[in-house]
């Protein structure tokens, strides 16, 4: 019997495909391959070798050197407060949205999810001008006598406040469909053998949910590496670059001011690259095993 | 059924093939001047007008005006694959030197030799010297965007300043007589466009910003330059840090604010602010710069560009240098001549700075080639020395370094 050839799937895969290779594997490709060169973006790549690298991990005296620590550490600043945050409270929120007394829940649903629909820009416009120290709320309904984009811990709070006002919304959601696919019954039975609301989250729910667990905390973590927008917007890195991120510095030598250093740019962003893939894939090992 | 499958399958590979192809057609690329500009700002509406102006004039070849964010990216990512690069460019000065060293710039001879009138002499100078590099013209000026200092007319009379400006020139001094003066809420200067205002102290000072072609940043000019500015702030005069002094002098509680002359449309549109325009101040009487920079036309290289393009881009720039009045209702001073020698021009408050050779004069325009990387370094580190929060001296040796790694590393590549 002849067998019948069905080309409907790859026509269906076959774009993705071809726009998965065009705009990721391919351009993922040729910025490694740039992390070992000197290139302006203009002219052809000169090859380098391990320069960039040993220049921006070994050579104290270098600005590179400077730019990469710093980015990194307050990269890592971004990470720690705002990853967890990210998962606690959306969770908090999921489980409390389940309770039968909760109204009106896929409209309180919607306005913690429409902030993550807004531009980054606007909506740092608008909270730069809640925190304005003259026309703000802030300042005029709290009194507070601080500018908040320029002085510390203040200018971190802020980049915090406006990363959970937008974020909070995406996690909030794999919650509570993920929740919603909890059968009812164990936490009836549950509840009949006395196990009070705590008991049931912990018991229950948590280990339930445990792939999207997983999942918003692989992501989140990886998306928070790549913070830019924010510290961009809210205090353009200050004050005294306490806030300047790693992808601001790689975006500056890139596309910044004058001649690119997009060579030197490349080897940070793969630096940057690989601390994700590695704390990701730790991640999930970690939360996997213990899960197991 | 099989006729079902396969008509989804054309859709999804005509639509995904239109997505990635979509912006490869181009029917018109003969005869149309293809002309991008950075103007994202309300700049891109004038430009707009006068683009339409010319092509209303029913012109061999029409110019298509293409506002392009994020311009200079493009533009390196099109001259890297000779593909998509414009006809006509807007650029900035400081660009200039970049763009000849790494041979990236067409000559503008065969439209300076299309277009007599098209030559130094009706044109501002500094705006088109910028363009000059080796005796060879690569641009053709449209303006000169210049930092200027604006005023408020109510607190100048309610604190009894108005006499600052009777030279044109605010010195330091002046602005430190105020200490003390002034009511709570009120300052004297803000912090908009510092990066500009030092550099041009630096001018004030008799410095510069390179010594034999090398860049000098940690020198005893830039150091007095940032001193001179952080007494103002000392004294609390200047607006505090991180305030928004912009929309305080809008809102009437600054006399100085050290902006753009592109702010003045903005300025005109607040409703009971009283305000004028003056140089930007300075720690001399004798000296006053206004740092500057400027849009030039430049033809980017692009073996495709023919040479009925070519006179057809000459045509729409005699144009823009005969009427390019439009242009200065953005707030810019206007590089043709012909515009600003125009009774009409008194009009805009930016002909102060065209108003006598030393108003001219005063438009600053740096040309060094890292002049770049500087401002980059001047821009992220002054608001943090000239409020105190850093180390001056170890902060000018931290810039004078971030500014040679960058050139060790750009330059190393050719």
């Amino acid at each position: 019997m002849k067998k019948k050839l069905n080309l409907a799937p790859v026509f269906f895969v076959g774009p993705h495909v071809i726009l998965f290779i065009v705009f990721i594997l391919l351009p993922t490709i040729y910025g490694i391959y740039a992390s070992f060169t000197k290139w302006n973006l203009m002219n052809d790549p000169v090859w380098v070798g391990l320069d960039n690298y040993k220049t921006i991990l070994f050579d104290n005296s270098s600005t590179f050197h400077t730019q990469f620590n710093n980015g990194l550490k307050n990269t890592l600043i971004f990470v720690l407060l705002s990853v967890p945050l990210l998962i606690v409270l959306p969770l908090l929120i999921a489980v409390a949205l389940e309770h039968k007394k909760v109204k009106g829940k896929s409209l309180i649903q919607a306005i913690l999810y429409v902030p993550g629909l807004i531009s980054i820009s606007a909506g740092a416009l608008i909270w730069l001008l809640l925190f304005n120290k003259q026309l703000g709320m802030v300042g005029n309904v709290f009194g507070s006598e601080v500018s908040w984009p320029t002085h510390q811990p203040y200018a971190w709070i802020l980049i915090i406040i406006i990363t959970i006002w937008g974020g909070v919304g995406g996690n909030l959601i794999i919650y509570r469909a993920s929740i919603s696919g909890v059968a009812q019954d164990l936490y009836e039975s549950a509840e009949m053998d006395g196990a009070g609301p705590i008991r049931r989250f912990a018991s229950i729910t948590l280990p339930s949910i445990r792939f999207p667990l997983v999942y918003t905390f692989v992501m989140t973590t990886a998306g928070a590496f790549n913070v830019f927008g924010q510290p961009l917007m809210m205090t353009d890195g200050g004050p005294r670059q306490s806030t300047h991120v790693l992808m601001m510095y790689i975006r500056q030598l890139a596309f910044g001011n004058g001649e690119s250093i997009a060579g030197m740019a490349s080897a940070m962003a793969v630096l940057l690259g690989l601390v994700i893939l590695l704390i990701s894939a730790l991640q999930y090992y970690v939360m996997n095993r213990n899960a197991a | 059924m099989l006729n079902k499958k396969w008509g989804f399958s054309a859709i999804a590979l005509v639509l995904s093939l239109s997505t990635v192809l979509a912006g490869c057609g181009n029917d018109d690329k003969n005869n149309t001047i293809t002309f991008w500009t950075p103007l994202t700002g309300d700049d891109g509406a004038y430009m707009d007008q006068l683009v339409k102006d010319y092509n209303a004039t029913n012109p061999e070849i029409k110019v298509k005006h293409v506002i392009t964010a994020d311009m200079y990216t493009k533009v390196s990512t099109v001259l890297n694959s000779g593909k998509g690069v414009p006809d006509l460019a807007i650029i900035h000065a400081d660009r200039v030197p970049g763009f000849v060293k790494q041979g990236q710039l067409e000559p503008m001879t065969a439209v300076t030799t299309a277009q007599p009138e098209i030559k130094e002499d009706n044109y501002l100078p500094q705006a088109w010297n910028t363009g000059n590099i080796d005796g060879t013209q690569y641009t053709v000026p449209l303006d000169i965007h210049s930092n200027v200092m604006y005023y408020n007319k109510d607190l100048l009379a309610k604190y009894g300043a108005e006499s600052f400006l009777d030279d044109n020139v605010v010195t330091i001094d002046e602005m430190l007589s105020l200490q003390g003066k002034l009511d709570e809420g009120d300052y004297v200067v803000n912090d908009a466009l510092l990066g500009w205002v030092i550099l041009a102290q630096i001018q004030d000072l008799g410095g510069d910003i390179q010594e034999d072609g090398k860049p000098a940043v940690n020198t005893p000019v830039m150091k007095q330059a940032f001193e001179n500015v952080k007494k103002i702030n000392d004294a609390g005069l200047m607006t505090p840090f991180g305030e928004d002094g912009y929309l305080m002098f809008q809102s009437g509680n600054v006399l100085f604010s050290t902006d753009g002359t592109w702010s003045s449309t903005a300025h005109a549109g607040v409703e009971g602010l009283n305000f004028g325009v003056t140089n930007v101040y300075s720690p001399t009487p004798d000296k006053f710069t206004n740092r500057s920079s400027s849009h030039l036309f430049a033809m980017l290289k692009n073996k495709d560009r023919s040479e009925e393009k070519v006179a057809g881009i000459g045509s729409f720039l005699e144009f823009i240098r005969e009427n390019s009045m439009e242009w200065a209702k953005a707030g810019q001073t206007v590089a043709s001549k012909q515009v600003i020698e125009n009774p009409e021009y008194q009009n805009y408050m930016q002909s102060f700075f065209t108003s006598n050779e030393k108003e001219i004069e005063s438009l600053y325009i740096y040309t060094y080639e890292y002049y770049p990387y500087i401002a980059e370094a001047v821009d992220t580190y002054c608001g943090d020395i000239v409020r105190g929060n850093v180390d001056i001296d170890e902060t000018l040796a931290t810039m004078q370094k971030f500014v040679e790694d960058k050139i060790a590393e750009g330059t190393s590549a050719q």
